[in-house]
């Protein structure tokens, strides 16, 4: 089951619980603390629902997207021109970044092989939520001039929640500069996979 | 490598993220304190199989192939894998052709050697660096783009030719982007010679000797360093490089600082290979009209034979050996890599140096993991 | 030394193992080996003829034929020539004994020409796969008659 559904399930439980009709001690005395209010995670999302909130987190969100350098590809060299100073992606508030525990968006840059893909798949559960992955180039979309090969893995859509597709062989740091500003667009109007909405 | 670890020692992974590596690929290295005991390179991680696929396409499907076996060496493999069919096949690439290969070929290694020094500056921690050698290889890129029409993988060569002419303005244009590259090594070179710190981490630091270089089976610029003058463009001449005067870039300290000097020094060489050829170049036509298989005929049946043809790569020695049985696609093909060798030469180059070393002195010997991996 | 030079000084030395030595062009030979001899060739060559640089070593599966060429591409440091050494194996056990020894740096070809077409190498200091994942091993995906290429698992092939 995927992590992201799984805490909402036990505060659910743990809702009901408290609503029933042995409240346990520990709550009680939360509730007498004068100032402090208690909230469930069930009331937070659902105050960001019925409330602007969510807008103007993700404002802040889509633009400090910083992505992970990772060159996986011949698309690898193209992200690394991209972080440099000819394309200046700062001015959008992407900064490449070392580290996948620093990292909001994980580019997909090539050929995905069987060998690669468990390592793939932790770097993508150390990044911190919320997270995006940009599929750039066609061997991480239809497995490009390699999908006939032995040793690759095709249909990574499948693997990962996929927000945004740069088709291209390889597309140019342009093309994945406007790949960011749609992820930007995906944010703003709350359609994206990476962030957990409660619809 | 031994997977047991003494009292005071510990197994570090660098990789297969990690972002002193130009593609995935693992290091293992055992520590004591901060000495490297033990290392072991771990490869594979973006093995795609380009040998089975080549056999599977006909001669030209091959080109964009082998175009990504080293993306940033685009060019070169294409003239290997080209260069090898021809012989087998009997074409002769027309003159104006050759010269339009060496020169952009030759545009190849200077944009591959300046990513290779600005990933090797920020290795050994001037991280900034990095941002320099890019401005300036989009300036040769934009030359390549000029040509070819792509920044990294070309397509460009045919058998017996070239896909197109080099574009009006091309000479004004890389007089201008030759001074503006020029300008930069002087900069660059000045500042690593009276840099202290800089000069500290890299004088002395991963020294290969000539005999143990031959050893390892290194070639390229690492091995150039060490003072043997091995350049396939001199030994086996290949192309129109009989005609053109250059020399071969030595150095003889063996050590990081001579191996970015060596590659400076080829970047100039380029520069003037290039010049030269522009100068020289005669008129004439691009394709050789009088093959058995015509102008750009997709499907060639090439006679029954074997053929191994080395051409010298930005990173060393890049040969193809192929044996064709008559068909119109390749029975076996096998792509001799420059970083194959580079990278296992790896674990001896490293032990006994301290961890913060290692990413320079793998740096410094500008692998491609990619072309390794195949 | 040119080519007419080594092949004559190789047959003269080894002449029951080596066969079929000719000469291609100027700076290329070819020559067939015995399997059982090819580290005592491969020392020869060496220390003798200046053959310094192991360039690459490989395999051809001559599925036809039943055998797995093994091919030794040497070069030198010293003079143009490079040789190309074969030795015939049978295709269903091919064992050939191991020349890093002589070569340092046929290790990781040998590796892979292993985990490609299953040729083992005897008294190699770690024979085990070097590019291909471990589920992998065993399938041997460069021999002619590898099931698993081409791959159709893609979805969106036309
Ligand atoms: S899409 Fe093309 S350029 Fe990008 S990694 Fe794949 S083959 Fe290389």
């Amino acid at each position: 089951m995927d992590p992201l559904n799984e805490k909402p399930q036990e505060n659910i439980n743990e809702d009901q619980q408290l609503a029933g009709e042995d409240m346990d001690m520990e709550n009680i005395i939360h509730n007498e603390i004068p100032g402090v209010i208690t909230t469930t995670s069930q009331g937070i999302t659902e105050f960001l629902k019925t409330t602007k909130i969510q807008d103007l987190i993700n404002w802040g969100r889509k633009n400090s997207l910083w992505f992970m350098a990772q060159a996986m590809g011949c698309c690898g060299v193209e992200i690394i021109v991209t972080g440099m100073s000819p394309m200046d992606t700062d001015r959008f508030g992407i900064i490449p970044r070392n580290s996948p525990r620093h990292a909001d968006v994980m580019i997909i840059s090539g050929y995905v092989t069987k060998k690669y893909l468990p390592a793939l798949k932790r770097l993508w559960d150390q990044m911190p939520a919320p997270k995006w992955i940009i599929c750039m180039g066609d061997c991480s979309i239809s497995g490009g001039p390699f999908y006939e090969s032995y040793s690759t893995v095709q249909n990574i859509d499948k693997i990962f929640p996929v927000d945004v597709y740069i088709p291209g062989c390889p597309p140019r740091p342009e093309a994945l500069i406007q790949g960011f500003l749609e992820l930007q667009k995906k944010i703003a109007a709350k359609k994206d996979k990476g962030t957990a909405y409660m619809r | 490598m031994d997977t047991n670890v003494g009292p005071d020692e510990m197994i570090i992974h660098m990789g297969p993220q990690h972002v002193a590596q130009p593609g995935p690929f693992r290091l293992n290295v055992k520590l004591k304190g901060e000495t490297v005991v033990d290392s072991e390179v771990e490869l594979g991680f973006i093995h795609k199989g380009i040998e089975k696929i080549l056999e599977s396409k006909t001669y030209l499907q091959g080109i964009p192939i082998v175009d990504r076996i080293c993306y940033l060496a685009a060019l070169t493999n294409e003239e290997a894998f080209v260069g090898s069919v021809e012989r087998l096949a009997g074409i002769e690439p027309t003159e104006r052709s050759q010269y339009i290969r060496v020169i952009v070929e030759e545009l190849s290694r200077i944009q591959s050697h300046l990513l290779g020094y600005g990933e090797y500056a920020s290795f050994v921690g001037f991280v900034s660096m990095f941002m320099y050698p890019i401005a300036v290889r989009e300036q040769i890129l934009d030359l390549l783009e000029m040509t070819t029409g792509a920044r990294i993988t070309h397509s460009f060569l045919r058998f017996g030719g070239v896909r197109d002419d080099l574009p009006e303005g091309f000479r004004e244009k890389a007089k201008e982007v030759f001074a503006n590259v020029e300008k930069a090594l002087q900069e660059w070179e000045n500042m690593m010679e009276t840099d202290l710190i800089y000069k500290k981490r890299t004088v002395g630091v991963g020294v290969l000797t000539a005999d143990v270089a031959k050893d390892l089976g290194v070639a390229g610029p690492p091995l150039r360093a060490t003072g043997v003058p091995f350049d396939i463009r001199k030994d086996e001449p290949y192309l129109v490089y009989n005609d053109l005067d250059f020399k071969v870039c030595t150095e003889t300290a063996g050590d990081i600082f001579a191996r970015i000097k060596v590659r400076f020094a080829e970047i100039r060489e380029s520069m003037y290979i290039i010049e030269q050829a522009l100068d020289q170049m005669p008129p004439g036509p691009l394709f050789n009209e009088e093959t058995p298989y015509g102008k750009r005929t997709p499907i060639m049946r090439i006679p029954p034979g074997e053929v191994f043809y080395r051409v010298e790569d930005p990173r060393g020695e890049m040969g193809f050996y192929m044996v064709s049985d008559g068909s119109d696609k390749p029975y076996r093909v096998k792509i001799r890599g420059p970083v194959y060798p580079t990278m296992q030469a790896l674990p001896p180059l490293i032990e006994g140096v301290q961890l913060a070393d290692v990413v320079g002195i793998a740096g410094s010997m500008d692998a491609c993991t990619s072309e390794a991996d195949r | 030394m040119d080519a007419e030079q080594i092949i004559k000084s190789l047959t003269t030395k080894f002449p029951d193992v080596i066969s079929d030595a000719k000469v291609d062009s100027d700076i290329r030979i070819s020559a067939y080996s015995e399997a059982e001899k090819i580290v005592e060739v491969c020392k020869y060559l060496k220390e003798e003829l200046q053959f310094g640089h192991l360039s690459a070593v490989t395999a051809i599966d001559q599925i036809q034929k039943n055998e797995i060429d093994v091919v030794y591409l040497i070069a030198s440091y010293d003079h143009p020539v490079v040789l190309k050494l074969k030795a015939r194996l049978p295709r269903d056990n091919p064992e050939i004994e191991s020349i890093v020894p002589v070569y340092w740096n046929a290790n990781w070809y040998e590796r892979e020409t292993y985990e490609l077409f299953g040729v083992q190498f005897k008294n190699h200091p770690d024979l085990r796969n070097l590019v291909l994942p471990d589920e992998l091993l065993g399938d041997w995906p460069l021999r002619k008659d590898y099931k698993g290429f081409p791959n159709r698992t893609a979805k969106n092939l036309v």
